[in-house]
């Protein structure tokens, strides 16, 4: 017995200190491109590009961000992502859960079936289903509305695949019981099954609100104007075409558009608690 | 007994899929079948799809403005793309079966398909209606749309490629301040300048996957050779041939290199000279911190092609709006406001007397190198139909430059491939709809 | 048996417990089926009408010549197929596509599964590191491809500045179709990194503690540890990262649009989705672009259905 403890704790703070190397190892190389976006951002127009590289913006300004505040309608923009993907993140994880539940909990025929047409959406790129859908959309008279930019995006075929094989990987005997216990889908889903799958919940909100936020080329073919164009779309005309782009405003609309999805995920991410699901298999 | 599912997926087939799919049915076309608003009375209002090229989206808005105090026609901005490209992606979705603009920006290589397919309007006819006077153009530019005795887009955000120049490094060479008026001048030079200024590249040129065939094929042309005489395709002649080894050389002794990004890197200072478009020529000077001097492109003339985007108007809208639309392209485009709009963005004014415009005289004065770009003009040519016609022309032969010379290929090889797929390109997909 | 286990339920919202026990396995299957109806159908309408609907008239214009501008497209049979299939280039296109696939695929689970064991403990700065590695995946797809470039530009980048403190000299990364293809690669495996660290960690925060407990009282080694009750539990993540990410991999477009447009050399960086677009968009060709599509299609359902036949013989254990 004592034998054996001193090496366990001995692996634990050598783990311990290799733990501290390896965060620092990640935070630099997955840091460095973001502090350049960053860096760049804050940089007067012929600091950007320099020879040899410049570490720090000097002088370090602000005019880039103000630059994008004043040169589109960012407030309007920012509105219309928000309305775009809280709608879309909404829709998505409801209609995910539900599927998943249905795919992973009840019989009927043709389920495997029906898993393959959900997972088969996802082979499809959309650099084929963008005219096909304008076609319709447009035919539908959605052209330049959020109902137009939402519902063709609204499927959910990634989200039914993760939470239809978190579900599965659900103690069984639990399971068994709420459905020995009869109780209504719903309910089972609501009272038995979430509580479990949290953490893989909320990463699946995670990813859609990024997927959702992030949406450009198809909001740009339905969306007019900035009653309806989200913020990838607006901050496309800082881009210059075919003379110089002035990278500074486009990378400071870059940092603005990352930083409420940064605030979610801080946020968010506290809640992937572990422990929920030994307290309900104990419960 | 329980329902939770271990049922395996194991027999299922790429058949049974097939099934599943065909159950959702066969729906909806890519063709297109109607149009956008019809129906007669005045126009109230027209749409105008742009990218705001060279940062224009506030002159845009200005010059809209003005034009519906004028005219009362109210003209709803739709930024369409942040490329031209993009701006031909959402014009082929309408094209689909959406609601079509009044009128669209439409790059050197996009305007051709649209031609082509009958997407857009022929404009000679309009321009009797509207009262248009196309002689005013300058030529070169209104000649790049016309095919077969129509014209299908109007000049206005264009430009041509410009020799740009570090003038401290151009001295501490001892070269006079001005550019190579050869292409053997510039051999030349080119040694000085490496040896004055030690670890830079004489020249950087944008590589082929940034347009390296635009400003090749201005190089070509002092040669005598060119991409296509027409629709026949001359890249196997003995001058383009001795244009496409001149470049290999010259890349090959370090007096060219191409780069990705060869605008910063002659920004930073890390190059003596540049072929670059003259919609770059604020950003350059913005961004700069030496003396820029600009040139003509080395002739003898021509020597300097043609580039950047016009103005073309949907074939599928009613007469009424394609009128309208021409009056909205002849404002945006007459004398006043290709000279305003070209002086906010560096783009060429489209107008003959555009030079004589009060509000040139001194904006030439406070911008010497703009003057330069503005006279070049004279001695640029339309482009060959193998790069701007033929789809995909610009790609094929930025690869087959890429390949001379990042790649060291002989050239006469790549040529004659550029040669075969040029021709087949061309009987494929353009010969059978002339 | 089951009528006590009835009896017990909650009341409330659970359906009125059934008088005829002997009835229920017909009357329970029938109400699944309605209720899994109800859960399914608006989805697999929305999937249904916006990605297959599209798709199959993708696999029709695939079998025509059309121009994307014009309204009419002319039936050539196998034409496109043929054509694909016998292309150099095409084969070219192909292996990139592979070599890109198969990277991504390794290097963003092997990394992403890493960091997820290293943020899952409690460290000092956890939150704020869990968010940055999140953080690439939150910047757009065009914003990475320039910031990318200060990272390997041979004149401006990062990767130069520092080779060069070695005496080393930077690679030509957006010459040399090789570097290229590592350098877009490495980018997108950057990007990626927050998708799979995230689906892992959640793997890992739900799974059960007390197995883990039990492997801590048996003071068993760290990896044994993880061989024998960490991984069997993230095996279902596995499986399904192993799908998605060889999907969003295949399909990736911003990456390589705006980093090398496809280039150098014509067709350096070019993987199927680019040539899709280049074919349908670009060169106006697109029953062509709706033929590679759909072989892509192909090509994913025959690589998608062996996982999943694979995932699902692993979750009958």
């Amino acid at each position: 017995m004592t034998t054996t403890q001193a090496p366990a704790e001995h692996t634990r703070r050598l783990g311990r200190v290799g733990g501290y190397a390896g965060l620092l190892l990640v935070v630099l190389v997955v840091a460095l491109p973001l502090y350049w976006i960053l860096i760049s951002s804050l940089k007067e127009r012929p600091d950007i590009y320099t020879v040899p590289v410049g570490w720090f913006p000097d002088p370090l300004i602000l005019d880039n961000y103000s630059a994008v505040g004043s040169g589109v309608a960012f407030t309007d923009y920012l509105r219309n992502s928000i309305i775009i993907t809280s709608a879309l993140t909404v829709i998505q994880v409801v209609l995910g859960v539900l599927s998943a539940f249905a795919l992973a909990f009840l019989r009927f025929p043709g389920r495997s079936l029906v898993l393959l047409f959900v997972i088969g959406s996802l082979l499809v790129p959309n650099q084929i289903t963008v005219i096909s859908n304008y076609a319709l959309v447009a035919q539908l008279g959605w052209r330049n509305t959020f109902t137009g930019i939402i519902v063709p995006l609204a499927g959910v075929a990634f989200g039914t695949f993760l939470m239809r094989n978190h579900f599965l990987s659900l103690p069984r005997e639990i399971i068994e019981a709420a459905e020995m216990d009869a109780a209504g889908p719903l309910r089972m889903l609501w009272r038995v099954v979430l509580p479990m799958s949290w953490p893989t919940l909320i990463a699946f909100t995670l990813i859609t609100i990024v997927n959702e936020w992030n949406q450009y080329l198809w909001p740009l073919l339905i969306a007019d104007d900035a009653s309806v164009a989200p913020l990838p779309v607006g901050l496309a005309q800082l881009q210059d075409t075919q003379g110089l782009t002035n990278w500074g405003p486009v990378l400071a609309g870059t940092v603005l558009t990352m930083l409420p999805i940064l605030l979610i995920f801080l946020a968010l991410q506290r809640h992937m608690i572990k422990g929920l699901t030994a307290g309900a298999v104990k419960g | 007994m329980t329902a939770s599912g271990r049922r395996p997926l194991l027999r299922l087939t790429g058949a049974a899929t097939i099934a599943a799919l065909a159950l959702t049915g066969c729906a909806g076309s890519g063709s297109a079948d109607d149009s956008g608003e019809s129906g007669g009375g005045p126009v109230e209002s027209l749409t105008f799809w742009s990218n705001h090229p060279g940062e224009s989206k506030a002159i845009e808005t200005e010059l809209l403005e003005a034009f519906e105090a004028e005219s009362g026609i109210e003209v709803n901005l739709v930024t369409a793309g942040k490329n031209y490209e993009e701006v031909a992606q959402k014009f082929n979705a309408a094209l689909s079966g959406g609601e079509l603009p009044d009128v669209v920006v439409a790059s050197d290589v996009t305007w051709f398909n649209f031609a082509l397919t009958d997407a857009v309007t022929p404009m000679d006819e309009l321009w009797s209606t509207v009262d248009v006077d196309s002689e005013g153009y300058v030529d070169s530019l209104r000649e790049d749309y016309a095919f077969e005795d129509e014209h299908y887009a109007m000049p206005y955000a264009r430009s041509t490629p410009l020799f740009y120049y570090n003038k401290a490094m151009w001295s501490a060479a001892g070269l006079p301040d001005r550019g190579p008026e050869t292409w053997d001048e510039w051999a030349e030079w080119a040694p000085k300048l490496a040896a004055a200024n030690s670890g830079i590249a004489p020249m950087v040129l944008p590589d082929g996957s940034n347009y390296l065939d635009w400003y090749f094929q201005g190089m070509v042309w002092t040669f005598g050779g060119s991409f296509s005489d027409d629709w026949d395709m001359t890249f196997t002649s003995d001058e383009t041939i001795e244009a496409g080894k001149f470049l290999q050389d010259q890349y090959r002794q370090q007096h060219i290199a191409v780069s990705n990004d060869a605008n910063n890197q002659f920004g930073a200072g890390q190059a003596a000279a540049l072929m670059q478009s003259t919609g770059s020529l604020k950003g350059l000077t913005s961004a700069a911190q030496f003396d820029i001097g600009t040139a003509f492109l080395p002739g003898p003339p021509p020597g300097c092609p043609t580039g950047g985007a016009g103005l073309a108007i949907p074939e599928r809208i009613s007469d009424e709006r394609k009128e309208a639309a021409m009056e909205l392209i002849a404002f945006l485009t007459n004398t006043e406001n290709t000279v305003k709009f070209s002086q906010a963005t560096g783009y060429m004014p489209v107008q003959k007397d555009a030079v004589d415009h009060p509000d040139m005289k001194p904006f030439l004065d406070e911008n010497p190198n703009f003057r330069t770009a503005l006279e070049q003009l004279d001695v640029t040519s339309s482009q060959d139909y193998a790069r701007v016609l033929l789809p995909g022309g610009g790609a094929r032969i930025g690869a087959g430059l890429d390949r001379i010379t990042i790649g060291g290929e002989d050239v006469e090889t790549v040529f004659e491939q550029l040669d075969e797929e040029s021709t087949t390109v061309y009987e494929r997909d353009i010969e059978p709809k002339l | 048996m089951a009528t006590d286990l009835a009896a017990g339920a909650p009341t409330g919202t659970a359906p009125a417990p059934s008088p005829r026990p002997p009835a229920r396995p017909r009357e329970r299957r029938g109400r699944g089926l309605l209720v899994a109806g109800a859960f399914l159908v608006p989805n697999l309408v929305l999937l249904g009408v916006f990605t297959y609907r599209p798709l199959i008239d993708n696999i029709r214009l695939s079998f025509t010549d059309w121009n994307i501008s014009s309204p009419t497209a002319t039936y050539i049979g196998f034409d496109n197929y043929v054509e694909w299939f016998t292309s150099s280039a095409s084969h070219a296109v192909l292996w990139n596509t592979v070599v890109f696939t198969v990277a991504a695929v390794i290097g963003s689970m092997v990394l992403g599964l890493a960091l997820a064991l290293l943020l899952d403990r409690k460290l000092f700065g956890r939150d704020a590191v869990r968010s940055l590695v999140f953080a690439p995946f939150v910047v757009a797809g065009a914003a990475v491809g320039v910031a990318f470039q200060f990272v390997f530009d041979p004149t401006f980048g990062l990767v130069q500045d520092l080779l060069g403190r070695i005496g080393v000299e930077s690679p030509a990364f957006y010459q040399d179709p090789d570097w290229a293809l590592f350098m877009v690669t490495v980018t997108y495996i950057w990007k990626n990194l927050g998708y799979t660290f995230v689906i892992y960690l959640a793997a890992l925060q739900g799974r059960r503690a007390e197995l883990d407990e039990a492997a801590e009282i048996d003071a068993a080694s760290t990896w044994t540890r993880f061989r024998k009750v960490t991984w069997p539990q993230l095996r279902p993540a596995t499986f399904f990262l192993l799908i998605t990410v060889l999907l969003n991999s295949f399909q990736v477009f911003d990456i390589i649009d705006t980093m090398t447009r496809g280039g150098p050399l014509g067709n350096g960086t070019t993987t199927m989705v680019y040539q899709v677009y280049q074919e349908t968009f670009v060169n106006q060709r697109a029953g062509f672009g709706a033929t590679v599509a759909t072989i892509m299609f192909v090509i994913l359902l025959v690589i998608t259905l062996l996982q999943v036949r694979v995932m699902e013989r692993g979750q009958q254990r």
